[in-house]
């Protein structure tokens, strides 16, 4: 039985969702505490509040990426990618900074952890 | 499988490959990795009511490895193949249930699988949970191209018979 009118409330309900989770993650106030980790394996747990400006330098397959630490914001300031895209991503804010070759990820740790670490 | 068959098969593969091409030259704009507007899927989704499942299948994939090795990204072939099959079996099946007038609806749900299995393999691969933040904006995106695709798709439904040829 052919009943499209099923599948479009289907698709509808589906856009909307995305669209209130796409709200629900801008809108989330940013954490301090940040993880860089590699193939599931964490490298390095910061706080942004009381991490000086620096860099990081992270091998993979002996390619490079630099992370960046400046005024208490973290980016991507150089990677051996093709696509750059982790580069691009600029500070990191609402979404986690991924570079999908080089395996690598930069991203808030889960608030209710971020708190129990900070008192 | 008839010569006839086969060579039109070849020329809608050659048809999704060069818009393929022609899409890698459009700058990402969204620092979203995955995120783009995806047109060869209008060869796809007309086959998909137009082809059987085996020939859809060929067109489909022989397009993702020529276009990967073509766009000489083949870090992104793993992920396009993800995308590639979850869509592929999702649109088989809603071929049976949505009608040819509602090929766009068939389109944005194959869109949406699309943008589920890149992130299923991103998971798998990166070891981390955190792309499935990018998601929600993958499937908005999905749902706005995979409606564009669609409706381009019925449009050649309308005035394309293969049988003519
Ligand atoms: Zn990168």
């Amino acid at each position: 039985m052919k009943n499209a009118k099923l599948w479009i409330i289907v698709a509808a309900v589906i856009f909307i969702a995305a669209i209130v989770w796409c709200v629900i993650i801008i809108t989330k106030p940013p954490g301090e505490i940040v993880t860089i980790s590699q193939d599931g394996e964490t490298l390095y747990t910061l706080d942004l509040s009381e991490e000086s400006d620096r860099t990081i330098t992270v091998e993979y397959e002996g390619r490079e990426n630099v992370i960046e630490i400046k005024d208490g914001r973290i980016h991507m300031l150089e990677a051996d990618c093709p696509d750059h895209t982790c580069i691009n991503t600029g500070w990191l804010e609402d979404l986690p900074i991924v570079c999908l070759p080089n395996k690598l990820v930069i991203e808030f740790a889960d608030e209710s952890g971020a708190d129990a670490v900070a008192r | 499988m008839k010569a006839k068959r086969l060579a039109l098969l070849g020329l809608l593969t050659t048809i999704a490959l060069i818009i393929f091409v022609v899409e890698l030259r459009i700058p990402n704009i969204a620092p979203v990795p995955g995120m783009k507007l995806g047109l060869a899927n209008i060869v796809t989704v007309y086959a998909v009511y137009h082809c059987t499942a085996k020939e859809t299948a060929l067109i489909l994939f022989t397009r993702i490895i020529l276009g990967s090795l073509f766009g000489g990204n083949m870090l992104a072939l793993l992920y396009s193949l993800g995308g590639g099959i979850m869509c592929l079996l999702g649109m088989l099946l809603l071929r049976k249930v949505i009608d040819e007038k509602h090929i766009w609806v068939c389109s944005v749900l194959g869109a949406v699988l699309h943008n589920i299995g890149q992130i299923i393999v991103a998971a798998a691969v990166m070891q981390t949970a955190a792309v499935i933040t990018y998601l929600p904006f993958l499937l908005v995106s999905g749902c706005v191209a995979g409606l564009l695709t669609g409706l381009c798709a019925q449009l050649l439904t309308s005035r394309i018979n293969l049988n003519d040829f």
